[in-house]
């Protein structure tokens, strides 16, 4: 029934659409909420009797076939975590029943794009349901039609563009030269003739576009732009999944099983993704805005992603997808904490952000696990991925990017505890005297809104990040260390 | 009965000490002296007595041995025979000072460890008790006053340094040997055996005070309370230290005359016994210039021991013997003169003669003992070694003989300086010190004489059984059998007298008897250097140390400097570099893209 991951948000799609005033408002959320809940189960869980039922008589309607592994089972649970996250942050912080609808019928455009994009079996449904994810993100993006809103959606449209371009040139020279455009036919035939001008150039061209979709420096321009300018419930989205399913996740799912990663393409990976990591962690330390400073930090992370894959063993393979999870994880709960801060105090600036540690409790003490997961302290979940990673590295004989993989992690915990400092554990300034102009902050909390939605999605993911460290044996022995089947 | 009267020469002056702590302070001194005259009964009863004693301890052949022979059942007696006088003199010395609180728990404490020490057969044994005479030691100076801290630790740091060498020559002796037993080891000197004989015998003269560990001696002189000079250097270590070298030397290494570390040992003794008596000749305070002789007469004893020929050994045992008693009296007179006159700075001192006759005359019979000059004990012993060193080599006979000269020529400088010249300060009402100090005075100097006048009784019936069937056929005792060597000792004395009186004279005063020799053209650049502590290897070690100190805290503060000033503004440039570039519009970003492109596809082709 695997094809009810595309099926299921289509169909949600279309009933809530149906001309009825009652299926707008909080059904409309709790239909999207409850699909959510449903794929985070069946992905979690996998109940066999689900998976194996046969005939998938829905999959008929598709000219193309589905399958699933254990790396999309873990995209699928990704995914729908995610969505779920950045629903609940859309329902505290989205102004308006009509955006809040609005909101959730892209989402739903956006995970059917995600979740057939994890599924499909060859090149060109790829590239189509990338563009499709991307048309809901740009529209996300420009959701609440600011100037600098529509600037990054802009940027992002731009590259996008450049980047399908790639993709889509890239897509005609396989179908040229090999024939048909499968997983396992593009494989067997790039095994079977390795010399090929035009295969390779292929190759190149594809991946370049998933490096500018994944936003590898050089090609992240448009990454912090369109993050921070995003309302805060999308850049959730984008952060957690979008830009990493429709980037990261395809270099991990092709290299993998589908192009041979030849040394010269190893090199560049490596190189690409250890410039990312040091580049963008350099670039962080002196960001004033929050959300921007995440954007940064999200570019560094993802070069981790991208130097294990370059690393190109199975174990480094194993450290890639279990740091693409945690990532998604202490990422995502790290911009629902600035969505938390730019709701309550209108502002990610961190200058006039301080001394909030006791204002808002649950923020401060998630982010602090989020960030200390991120820097790779034991023992955090992302402490975890980074050892394999490096350990990888280091049984490939890579020392030097192993060290600089190691070294970025001080330049990580730097942004990230001065950030701590000034905006939690500072004491704040003194209440402004009368007369003098009172900021939003000094005002203090808006006690009219609710933020249980957010609180609810921040304690969620600190557990998961807590959790998953403490039972990294676990996690690692039932859903990352089978992935070593699918390498090759 | 004997190993239960054995046993209680450690456990009483140990339980007495217990005791001590926690008495009334005007008690302590009475319970230390108590404890010490049991001590010398039980010493008495056990002399001459044989027994040994062991029972398991720490396990791994590790037992807790003791042997009770003619050695040390000596060694013993002669050890509670100190402790008895130097407690009875305590009681009036420490009367109302300040470290009295502490020092008789100190000093029971220390009676206890040396008993031990002497009396241990098991090498573990031994040095359990020789490294709790390093707690004592140290507590015993600290306790003297807040300058004594500084050099409780120099005298911790130096002993400490050589009975490290002393536990790493144990561990080697066991190893070689097989056993720790001390009775059952007797190694020859191969190369293995040599390095742990040498690390032995560090430990055995550093405790003696030889050179070069002796530089905490001078400076505990003057900052440590005075009866713990008498006890201590004067007295214990010498008897301790010796003890241990005569046994490494005679039982548990067979050193002879043929081996070249017999003549290192002498030409160690040689050396101590000159530099150290150059060193006192021209000290201006009574305490210090004592305490540099007590490092100087260590030298004839390891002259003495180091020949290896009988009378040297016998001579320098009794040489310790002798200078125990003559040393502990010279250090008592010192404490009478600080008691009575409150000051034993030789240019405050003078015209003691007459206001305190019984302590003149005690000092004129053990500073005549300590120079040689017959029929006193020093006389005789310095004759046995004297007759030694001149059959291995003319050298170390005539540096003991340069010896001899400037003990006598400073003896007559401080005798004259203190009890003979007319009082430098006006300085009524001195008296003559009360009779419990000057009891053990007088023991002490008649004691010099009798061992002089009678010198059969010691030599012939405590020293000569040690040697055993090697010395049967000899007679040391009596008067010396060469006569032309001692007609050369009296002619050097007479020589040392003529030239204190001419240099007197001269110069118009006893105290600056011995100026033209303090500034001598060469001599006074090294004394020079060797009062600014230039030779002093412990000196030299803290320079070395603060030294590397202060290069280390350079490094320190420059690896600092990288990580809080260098790599933060370096990362924070890097930092405003890269958010300067991006600048936002779009067009860059699309470049940097499409170059980027092109390079990875470059590299993907190639």
């Amino acid at each position: 029934m695997t094809s009810l991951f595309i099926f299921a948000p289509f169909f949600l799609l279309v009933i809530i659409n149906f001309p009825l005033g009652f299926l707008k408002g909080r059904c409309a959320f709790c239909l999207a909420a409850s699909l959510l809940l449903a794929q985070v189960l069946l992905a979690a869980f996998h109940p066999w009797l689900f998976w194996s039922a046969y005939p998938d008589c829905l999959r008929q309607f598709f000219g193309f076939p589905l399958a699933v592994d254990n790396l999309a089972l873990i995209m699928l649970f990704v995914i729908g975590i995610v969505a779920l996250v950045s629903l609940l942050t859309a329902q505290d912080t989205l102004a308006g029943e009509k955006q809040k609808f609005n909101f959730i019928n892209l989402l739903l455009v956006a995970l059917i794009g995600m979740n057939a994009t994890v599924l499909v079996t060859d090149i060109f449904s790829l590239y189509v349901f990338i563009e499709v994810t991307a048309m809901a993100s740009f529209i996300l993006i420009a959701l609440e039609k600011g100037k600098f809103a529509i600037e990054g959606a802009f940027k992002y449209l731009m590259l996008s563009a450049i980047a399908s371009v790639f993709m889509l040139t890239s897509v005609a020279f396989l179908l040229l030269t090999a024939g048909d455009i499968s997983f396992a036919a593009v494989h067997h035939v790039l095994t079977n003739v390795p010399g090929s001008f035009f295969l390779k150039l292929a190759v190149g061209l594809f991946l370049c576009g998933l490096l500018i979709k994944s936003g590898v420096v050089p090609f992240h321009g448009w990454l912090p732009d369109a993050y921070s300018a995003a309302p805060s419930c999308v850049s959730v989205l984008l952060a957690g999944t979008v830009t990493k399913i429709s980037g990261v996740y395809i270099l991990l799912r092709l290299f993998s099983s589908v192009f041979t990663l030849t040394p010269a393409l190893q090199n560049v990976l490596l190189f690409a993704g250890a410039i990312s990591i040091v580049f963008a962690a350099l670039a962080a330390l002196t960001q004033d805005d929050f959300k921007r400073m995440l954007a940064y930090s999200s570019i560094s992370q993802v070069g981790y992603i991208i130097l294990a894959l370059g690393c190109g063993t199975p174990l480094a393979f194993v450290g890639a997808v279990f740091h693409f999870f945690n990532h998604a994880i202490f990422k995502t709960l790290l911009f629902v904490n600035a969505a938390s801060l730019e709701k309550r105090f209108g502002t990610t600036d961190i200058n006039q952000l301080e001394g909030l540690g006791e204002k808002c409790p649950v923020t401060s003490v998630t982010s602090l696990v989020a960030m200390l997961s991120t820097a790779g302290i034991p023992p955090l979940s992302g402490f975890w991925s980074k050892l394999i990673i490096v350990m990888a590295l280091f049984s490939k004989g890579r020392f030097i990017y192993a060290g600089t993989a190691l070294i970025a992690s001080i330049i990580t915990l730097a942004y990230f505890l001065s950030l701590e400092r000034r905006i939690f554990f500072n004491k704040g300034k003194p209440a402004p005297a009368a007369g003098g102009t009172a900021t939003q902050i000094s005002r203090g909390l808006n006690p009219a809104k609710n933020f249980s939605g957010i609180a609810c999605a921040e304690i969620l993911l600190a557990v998961f990040t807590i959790a998953g460290g403490l039972g990294y044996a676990f996690m690692l022995n039932t859903w990352f260390l089978p992935l070593k089947a699918i390498w090759h | 009965m004997m190993e239960t009267l054995m046993i209680s020469l450690i456990l009483i002056p140990l339980i007495a000490a217990a005791i001590t702590f926690v008495l009334p302070v005007k008690w302590r001194g009475v319970c230390a002296f108590l404890a010490a005259l049991v001590n010398f009964l039980i010493a008495v009863l056990l002399f001459r007595k044989e027994t040994t004693i062991i029972f398991p301890w720490i396990g791994w052949g590790i037992d807790f041995a003791l042997r009770l022979y003619h050695f040390s059942g000596f060694i013993i007696l002669a050890v509670s025979f100190f402790s008895l006088l130097i407690s009875l003199y305590s009681l009036e010395f420490l009367k109302n000072k300040s470290s009295a609180r502490q020092f008789y728990g100190f000093f029971l404490l220390a009676l206890s460890f040396v008993n031990g020490a002497v009396l241990a057969n098991h090498l573990v044994t031994l040095l359990f008790f020789w490294e709790g005479l390093l707690l004592t030691i140290y507590g015993l100076i600290a306790i003297g006053g807040k300058q004594a801290f500084k050099t409780a630790t120099k005298s911790f740091i130096i002993v400490g340094a050589s009975d490290l060498c002393m536990m790493a020559g144990i561990i080697l002796t066991g190893y070689i040997a097989k056993t720790l037993i001390i009775q059952d080891i007797h190694l020859g000197l191969d190369r293995l055996g040599s390095l742990a004989f040498i690390l032995l015998i560090i430990g055995a003269i550093a405790k003696a005070g030889s050179m070069p560990f002796h530089t905490w001696i001078p400076d505990a002189a003057q900052d440590s309370p005075l009866p713990f000079m008498a006890f201590f250097p004067a007295a214990l270590e010498k008897l301790l230290g010796i003890y241990f070298l005569t046994r490494i030397t005679l039982d548990m290494f067979k050193l002879d005359s043929h081996n070249s570390l017999s003549v290192v040992l002498m030409a160690v003794g040689a050396i101590t016994i000159l530099l150290a008596v150059m060193m006192a000749l021209v000290q201006k305070d009574y305490k210090r210039l004592l305490s540099y002789h007590a490092i100087s007469q260590v030298g004839y004893m390891i002259l003495g021991i180091g020949t290896c020929l009988p009378a040297g050994i016998i001579g320098g045992i009794f040489h310790m013997l002798n200078n125990a008693v003559y040393k502990c009296g010279l250090f008592l007179t010192a404490g009478t003169v600080e008691k009575q006159a409150g000051t034993t700075d030789l240019d405050q001192l003078g015209g003691l003669r007459s206001t305190m006759p019984v302590t003149f005359f005690c000092f004129l019979v053990t500073a005549a003992s300590i120079s040689g000059v017959p029929p006193f004990n020093g006389f005789f012993s310095k004759e046995l070694i004297y007759d030694a060193a001149l059959e291995r080599g003319k050298i170390f006979y005539l540096a003991a003989l340069i010896g001899s000269f400037f003990t006598a020529a400073s003896f007559l400088k401080l005798g004259h300086a203190a009890f003979c010249d007319k009082p430098r300060r006006e300085d009524k009402g001195i008296k003559e010190a009360p009779l419990s100090m000057l009891i053990p005075m007088i023991i002490l100097a008649l004691t010099c004489v009798f061992f002089g006048v009678f010198n059969r009784i010691p030599i012939n019936d405590f020293i000569q059984p040690i040697l055993g069937r090697a010395s049967e056929n000899h007679n040391f005792a009596g008067w010396p059998s060469s006569l032309p060597l001692v007609l050369i000792t009296i002619a050097v004395l007479a020589a040392a007298l003529i030239h204190h009186y001419a240099a007197a004279k001269i110069k118009g005063s006893g105290l600056k008897a011995a100026d033209h020799i303090h500034h001598a053209p060469v001599l006074s650049a090294i004394y020079r250097w060797a009062e600014k502590k230039y030779f002093d290897p412990y000196e030299l070690g803290v320079k070395l140390v603060n030294w590397i100190a202060g290069l280390l805290s350079g490094i320190d503060k420059s690896i600092d400097w990288f990580y809080d000033f260098f790599t933060v503004k370096a990362a924070c440039g890097c930092s405003m570099i890269i958010r300067k570039a991006h600048a936002g519009y779009y067009i860059i970003y699309v470049v940097w893209a499409l170059t980027g492109a092109l390079l990875v596809t470059l590299f993907a082709i190639k």
